[in-house]
């Protein structure tokens, strides 16, 4: 099929075999693509990184252990995250990736591209990087996987110059790493979706942007994270993966499109799929009309998201905060605490600005090494916290309101 | 004018401390007995002048002055 040559990895073979994408199907190919615009003369400032990155793979899953060591120079001037060191352990056995940083790059709110930013990224990349990349890491970002440290500050002034010197509608920048904020995120909020009750692309382009010398300098007791969700259905996880989540709501009734109601009992049972779902019993039907008592209501999001022709949110709408969650790998995962209730959507972006700058200066103040806002607010009680932030207690302050973020669609047909 | 005198003098002792070894803010700040919010922004002159820089262990980040930084790096990898 092709004439270039691979190296031998029979466990990593096994990776492709699944129905899934594979990530090992995407490296050979990037290794082959390489490798022909090589032997077509191109100069490649990674010779071989993919090859390199197969071989140190299938040697960790031989060995069951590790290459990579992390750590390192940061190397992109003024800034003290977005870059992360990493180097292999094997650099006379594999020297093409001895060095094999990894670049974070601050994805637009939303995640929306034109294909022409994707592609100066992609060129950007070649020209810097090994070439291979991950749309998108765990907290958002552009991920550009392998590069050499003398790279770094070339590719962030390639970024920098998108624009100019490889034809993208605009710039891009580095994201957050490390004890600092984090790359805000957006859902694609009222852009695509009728259910969003803020602007969250704009709330995140203003966090994002006013807040860019905590993005890129860290100096925290440890990372913290924003991440603005249009509606309860919460689609980017801020409750459970946040440590400042904002979540769209409504203070009123539910809007009801009796007509449309109607239409969708031709095709599901809105007694078994919708009333007996509603989980606090709020909601009735006699076969004419839906009725929804509002005061019951705990903005589930099932009803709407069974009937979205029918039911929208309602009219008075804005965002609850939540504070404190995070979801590390191992252990330790907190589901954020409610702290504002509601607050409306035309003084939402300020007010999350205010409290944002309250947390941070006593988090900074009071927080141990690698402790996050939310194990703090454990440590010091939700008591200190609401002085903090200068809120009175609430009984809407709920504590984990829902533990999980997902509705599973085959309990839903029971 | 005193006040002045006092942050530069400060600020001549963190590139001291910096020039031994990479340093977190907060633990600067207590060996320096200064505010950790008066250190950071000493630390983001230092930085913004090119005198400083960042160092990552890979999940902390540290501030060395350029010279340590070139040294550390050179040590790693072997040159």
């Amino acid at each position: 099929m092709t004439d270039v040559e691979l190296p031998e990895t029979p466990l990593l073979d096994e990776l492709e075999k699944g129905p899934w994408p594979s990530f090992v199907k995407e490296i050979k190919r990037a290794a082959i693509e390489q490798e022909k615009a090589m032997k077509a003369g191109k100069k490649i400032k990674l010779p071989g990184a993919a090859k390199g990155l197969l071989k140190v793979l299938e040697l960790a899953y031989k060995e069951k252990r590790t290459h990579w060591k992390h750590g390192g120079i940061v190397a992109v001037v003024g800034y003290g995250g977005g870059v992360i060191g990493r180097y292999c352990d094997l650099e006379d056995k594999v020297p093409e990736v001895w060095h094999f940083h990894t670049m974070r790059i601050n994805m637009p709110s939303g995640w929306f591209y034109q294909t022409k930013a994707l592609r100066a990224i992609c060129d950007a990349w070649e020209k810097w990087g090994s070439g291979l990349t991950n749309f998108h890491g765990s907290t958002g970002d552009i991920i550009l996987l392998g590069t050499r440290t003398e790279y770094l500050q070339p590719m962030a002034n390639a970024l920098a110059y998108l624009d100019k010197l490889y034809g993208s509608p605009a710039p891009f920048d580095i994201g957050g790493s490390g004890s600092d904020l984090r790359t805000p995120s957006a859902c694609m909020g009222p852009a695509l979706c009728e259910f969003a009750c803020y602007d969250t692309l704009k709330a995140c382009y203003e966090f994002t942007m006013r807040y860019q010398n905590e993005l890129h300098r860290p100096m925290w007791p440890y990372k913290f994270k924003i991440k603005c969700s249009g509606c309860p259905n919460d689609c980017v996880a801020a409750k459970a993966r946040s440590d400042f989540a904002i979540i769209g709501t409504w203070k009123d009734e539910i809007q009801i499109d009796q007509e449309a109601v109607k239409e969708y009992a031709k095709v599901i049972d809105i007694e078994k799929q919708v009333v007996k779902k509603c989980p606090t019993g709020a909601i009735s039907w006699d076969g004419k009309e839906l009725k929804i008592d509002n005061r019951e209501c705990i903005r589930c999001m099932h009803c709407i998201n069974v009937m979205p022709k029918a039911l929208k949110p309602g009219k008075e709408r804005g965002a609850t905060i939540l504070i404190g969650g995070k979801a590390p790998f191992v252990d330790g995962a907190i589901i954020g605490w409610v702290a504002i209730p509601f607050i409306p959507e035309n003084e939402l972006i300020e007010k999350c600005c205010e409290v944002l700058e309250a947390i941070w200066e006593w988090w900074d103040e009071e927080g141990k090494f690698r402790e996050r806002v939310g194990e703090l607010i454990w440590r010091k009680g939700m008591d200190e916290f609401l002085k903090v932030i200068n809120q009175k207690a609430d009984v809407r302050m709920v504590y984990a309101p829902r533990n999980n973020p997902f509705i599973f669609w085959r309990e839903l047909n029971q | 004018m005193t006040e002045e005198v006092n942050k530069e003098e400060l600020k001549q002792k963190v590139l001291e401390y910096l020039a031994k070894k990479p340093w977190q803010v907060r633990d600067l700040a207590k060996v320096l007995r200064v505010k950790k919010r008066e250190l950071d922004k000493i630390v983001q002159e230092l930085i913004n002048e090119g005198k400083a820089a960042y160092w990552s262990s890979g999940s902390t980040t540290y501030v060395t002055t350029k010279d340590k930084l070139e040294e550390m790096e050179k040590k790693r990898s072997g040159t």
